[in-house]
């Protein structure tokens, strides 16, 4: 159980201040998840590099197994720029096959390497620990950029680890992210169906699933907007969830209403946390009108895209 | 006539609420609270008639457990408005999430605008009146007490009540089970008017009446079509 | 052969086709749905309880203490977390919430006026607060239930404490039942409900859903009384380690996990049976659960469900509760099934040592029900003094079995005083299994995090 929050620009100028913005609601929803917290950062996006944050391992000197595991990938792909942050490698590089195809060979090259987040503009940020610290990490108040997701995490039943932790990247897609409030209870079911289809989980955490699902039905042709819609028709169980594209911003929830969304618009925004308190604290001055979502429904916010993507 | 004000930025729930207690003690008949920023628990289980405005958005179960005071939201409120109250009123200019009027055993509760899921749920007294319009399940299981949706609802209204009844001016996705609908009386709309006018809502919608049916009232195997789905 | 005396044969019944399943078939066969009871758990199977469990008390390597002369302690202080006026105690046992409705006036005031005598606590049940049970029980907890029938703010803030449930160990993930016949005039305008109508309560609280709103909640129970008392949560259970994790990060200050062999006074038959884990298994995942979040010893544990003795209840407190509840014992002290007016035993179609009746209302000892002629039959003060006697008996074994081990407070038994008579109780605790000095299988089986072991 947890707290989401998305915030989306609906002006397109690639300016507003997400990482602060992402913060300030976090904060004011640590007391729902106080486990971990993360966010998901949709950037400018420059040219066709790909940036992707890479989880180098679990213990140990995180800042030599990072540039140990740049040095390798820069055999297999042009690497623009490498660098290391606390647990995570970043890399800007070029690839002109498919996506699963990397994430494939850079986690085959060493134990506990997962390709935590990858697109031409998301960039996913996750640890054990409050808001406050990823800040004092990461250095997430300086971000700049279109839309963001967000999310802390009070584990319902699966470990407390960063692996563990949200947004997740739907491993496939470029630049789809999700975060979700609520615990889906055929997942078990549904990951059955597609780890029959050689699909891997890179944890037992049912919010995986949602990514899984989504990218599932965009590589066979729907868009997210049907894809959410179809999601409706999937899950059982208790989920508000966010789902985030290159260009796009989008919610979901259940039939029953189980887990709170509000929703705060302006015209030149858009807001959505599970408790108003956390689209106060990050716009105090702002008139907002703020609504519940409704059951059974899902939206998207979109800005046309900048630079075309090729998946 | 005393008024006292507080200013919620850089204090804690408890700070406001203690702030609110001792200002009631020191007899002060209407508090404004400025900023409130949609915090959760504000006033509640205020047992004195004092007014509290409330100069903003407001989180869960405001005005909950309450007993006698006037409260008035100049924003939204978050889920579980005035849950269990027993007394008292609440009006609230934004809207509502949900749960609004959960359980209140007495006392009006009015939400200007829309409501979201379960309005009204197992409400044992009392009035909840909603100017806008109710998300998925409102009514449900309503033992006593009178719901007025001036607007629209959504799928599984008045589900498995009691003795509860629900006045809706505009559409219904859909019904819960066991209810029946029927025109108002005469003496329904008088109630409507009366009810309405005092706050300022719409009267003049087409408003129907929905009880309990009672087949859900004692089990019978002979109704099993309506039992098996909520067995 | 052919001209043999008539010889009885041998009877082969099956052990899957057993007597009661093929009564329950016919029964369900005219009822159309499925069938409602009261009490306690009534599986053939035996299932792993505390009976597989023994202490080991003193005898060269520790030194026991003398009885009657050399004081064991049995105060319990619950609440420590947050509250400013914790519950104090003079016995780990303490009366579960059984409500007015369940049970008949004479009952709750008898279990008020007896928890008074011996210095412990009852609680409202579902239904609200009975004027008389809180001018009878000097500490009485108020429990807040996904009904709220009679909630009263009022009442709530005269409480010495609020037990938030979310569901119980007879019929956990469900709502509470009270079938027609118990719905009486008073009943029925306590609860605000047409009387005679076949009372079910929703299985969720109204106005929060998970873990993550119930933090607002409990802040909300904690502002309502001021900080001053206690904030219980009461579940079921299920996924015990991980509810109790939940509850603790939410803000509870005690834990209250009640075991499948909780009492009920009515539940689908099939939820009594089927549901929920043993209150052995349970009290071992709440104290794991609380000591992988540093919070054991912080957020005190009550276990309930099926606690018979002091034998019972001092294993309880060794594998890691600070209190236990009892529910069906005490109703059992009253005169639950107590071979007096016999014939109206057999009017239900039972017989006294046998009876779970408590849904009809019919209760033939004037406990489980709302007639006022039946209950009449249980005058208060010699009801009272039969609980109080028990709750004397039940702490006086409690404490033997601590002097004996060498313990001068209850509450420095420990696992460590214990070993398992058989291999699953051996898995399931991590007491070692008797004649080794190993727990069998390295249990307990559910996820530990820290290391990593496999997941349960």
């Amino acid at each position: 159980m947890c707290g989401i929050v998305g915030f989306f620009d609906k002006t397109g100028s690639g300016n507003a201040p997400i990482g602060k913005i992402m913060l300030r609601m976090l904060e004011a929803l640590c007391r729902r998840g106080p486990d971990s917290a993360g966010v998901a950062l949709y950037g400018p996006a420059t040219n066709d590099a790909l940036v992707l944050n890479v989880k180098v391992g679990e213990h140990g000197d995180f800042r030599e197994k990072g540039l140990q595991l740049a040095e390798k990938i820069r055999h297999f792909a042009r690497v623009h720029q490498a660098s290391v942050l606390g647990e995570y490698l970043r890399l800007r590089l070029e690839w002109d096959q498919g996506v699963r195809q990397l994430q494939k060979q850079i986690e085959a090259l060493s134990e506990g390497v997962e390709v935590v987040s990858l697109g031409k503009q998301l960039e996913i940020i996750k640890q054990v620990g409050s808001p406050d610290a990823l800040n004092h990490t990461y250095g997430i108040d300086s971000f700049v950029g279109h839309h963001a997701l967000g999310h802390t995490r009070m584990s319902t039943e699966s470990k407390v680890d960063l692996s563990h932790s949200q947004p997740f990247w739907a491993h496939g897609i470029a630049d789809l992210a999700s975060v979700h409030n609520g615990h889906i209870t055929n997942y078990h079911k549904l990951r059955r169906q597609y780890e029959q289809r050689d699909i891997r989980f890179y944890t037992e955490n049912d919010s995986e699933i949602i990514g899984v699902f989504l990218a599932d039905q965009m590589e066979h042709g729907m868009d997210l907007k049907d894809a959410l819609k179809a999601s409706l028709r999937t899950f059982d169980g208790s989920y508000s969830y966010l789902a985030a594209s290159a260009n796009t911003l989008a919610y979901a929830k259940d039939r029953f209403a189980y887990k709170p969304l509000v929703i705060g618009e302006t015209d030149e925004f858009v807001a959505l946390a599970t408790e108003e308190v956390a689209i106060r604290a990050a716009f105090p001055n702002e008139t907002i009108s703020t609504r519940e979502a409704p059951a059974n429904y899902s939206h998207t916010w979109s800005v046309p895209q900048e630079v075309a993507v090729n998946y | 006539m005393k008024k006292a004000s507080i200013d919620c930025r850089g204090k804690t729930t408890r700070e406001i609420n203690v702030q609110i207690r001792d200002f009631i003690a020191d007899h002060a008949t209407e508090i404004e609270i400025l900023s409130p920023a949609a915090r959760h628990n504000l006033g509640v289980a205020t047992i004195e008639p004092v007014k509290m405005v409330f100069d903003g958005s407001v989180g869960y179960f405001c005005g909950g457990m309450i007993d006698g005071p006037e409260i008035l939201v100049r924003g939204s409120a978050g889920w579980g408005l005035g849950e269990t109250m027993m007394g008292g009123t609440i009006v609230v200019e934004g809207n509502a999430g949900n749960g609004a009027g959960a359980a209140i055993r007495n006392g009006t509760v009015v939400v200007r605008g829309h409501a979201a899921a379960r309005a009204g749920i197992s409400m044992k007294g009392g009035l909840l009146m909603i100017g806008g319009s109710v998300g998925y399940m409102s009514g449900f299981m309503m033992q006593k007490g009178t719901l007025i949706v001036c607007g629209d609802a959504a799928e599984g209204l008045a589900d498995s009540m009691y003795l509860g009844t629900v006045y809706i001016g505009g559409k219904f996705e859909s019904l819960g089970h066991d209810t029946e609908v029927s025109e108002p009386t005469d003496e329904d709309w008088k109630f409507l008017r009366e009810n309405l006018s005092r706050f300022e809502l719409p009267c003049d919608r087409p408003f129907r009446k929905i009880v309990a049916g009672r087949r859900l009232w004692n089990f019978d195997k002979k109704d099993f079509d309506i039992w098996k789905a909520v067995l | 052969m052919e001209s043999s005396p008539v010889v009885r044969p041998v009877l082969r019944r099956s052990s899957v086709w057993r007597e009661d399943i093929i009564e329950d078939i016919h029964g369900k066969a005219q009822l159309g749905r499925y069938q409602y009871r009261g009490f306690s758990t009534l599986r053939g199977r035996p299932m792993p309880s505390f009976d597989d469990l023994v202490f080991i008390p003193a005898s060269l390597t520790r030194v026991p203490l003398e009885g009657y002369r050399e004081d064991c302690s049995t105060r319990t202080i619950l609440g420590t977390r947050f509250a400013k006026k914790p519950i104090e105690l003079e016995t780990p046992i303490m009366v579960t919430g059984m409500s007015f409705g369940a049970l008949s006036l004479n009952a709750k005031v008898a279990l008020a006026k007896a928890a008074t005598a011996v210095g412990t606590s009852t609680s409202t049940g579902d239904g609200g607060m009975l004027p008389e049970e809180r001018e009878n029980s000097r500490i009485l907890i108020y429990e807040v239930l996904p009904s709220r029938y009679g909630t009263n703010v009022h009442h709530l803030k005269s409480a010495n404490g609020i037990e938030l449930a979310i569901g119980q160990g007879a019929k956990p993930g469900t709502g509470g039942v009270l079938l027609g016949a118990k719905v009486s005039d008073k009943i029925a305008e306590m609860r605000d409900l047409p009387p005679g109508v076949d009372q079910r309560s929703p299985c969720r609280h109204p106005d929060w859903m998970g873990p993550d709103d119930m933090v607002a909640k409990i802040e909300e129970l904690r502002e309502a009384t001021d900080w001053q008392v206690p904030i219980f949560v009461k579940m079921g259970a299920t996924r015990v380690y991980d509810d109790v994790k939940l509850a603790a990060k939410s803000g509870a200050d005690v834990v209250v996990v009640d075991g499948m062999e909780g009492g009920t006074g009515a539940s689908p038959d099939i939820l009594i049976d089927h549901t929920g884990i043993p209150t052995l298994a349970a009290v071992c995942e709440a104290r794991a659960a609380l000591e992988d979040i540093r919070l054991y010893g912080v957020v005190q544990l009550i276990i309930a469900g099926g606690i018979r003795t002091g034998a019972d209840a001092a294993k309880a407190l060794a594998l890691g509760a600070d209190a236990v509840y009892l529910g069906t014992a005490a109703l059992i002290a009253l005169n639950c099934n107590r071979p007096i007016y016999i014939e109206d035993y057999h009017k239900l179609g039972t017989e006294p040592h046998a009876c779970h009746h408590c849904h009809t209302g019919r209760c033939p000892v004037g406990i489980t029900t709302q007639d006022p002629e039946l209950t009449a039959r249980l005058p208060i003060d010699e009801a009272a003094e039969r609980v109080t006697n028990f709750f004397h008996a039940l702490t006086s074994e409690i404490q033997m079995l601590a002097r004996a081990c060498g313990k001068a407070d209850v509450h420095d038994l420990e696992p460590e005083d214990l070993r398992a008579l058989t291999l699953e109780s051996s898995m399931i605790t991590g007491v070692p299994l008797v004649g080794t000095r190993y727990p069998f299988g390295g249990g307990p089986g559910w996820q530990r995090e820290e290391t990593g072991a496999p997941q349960g």
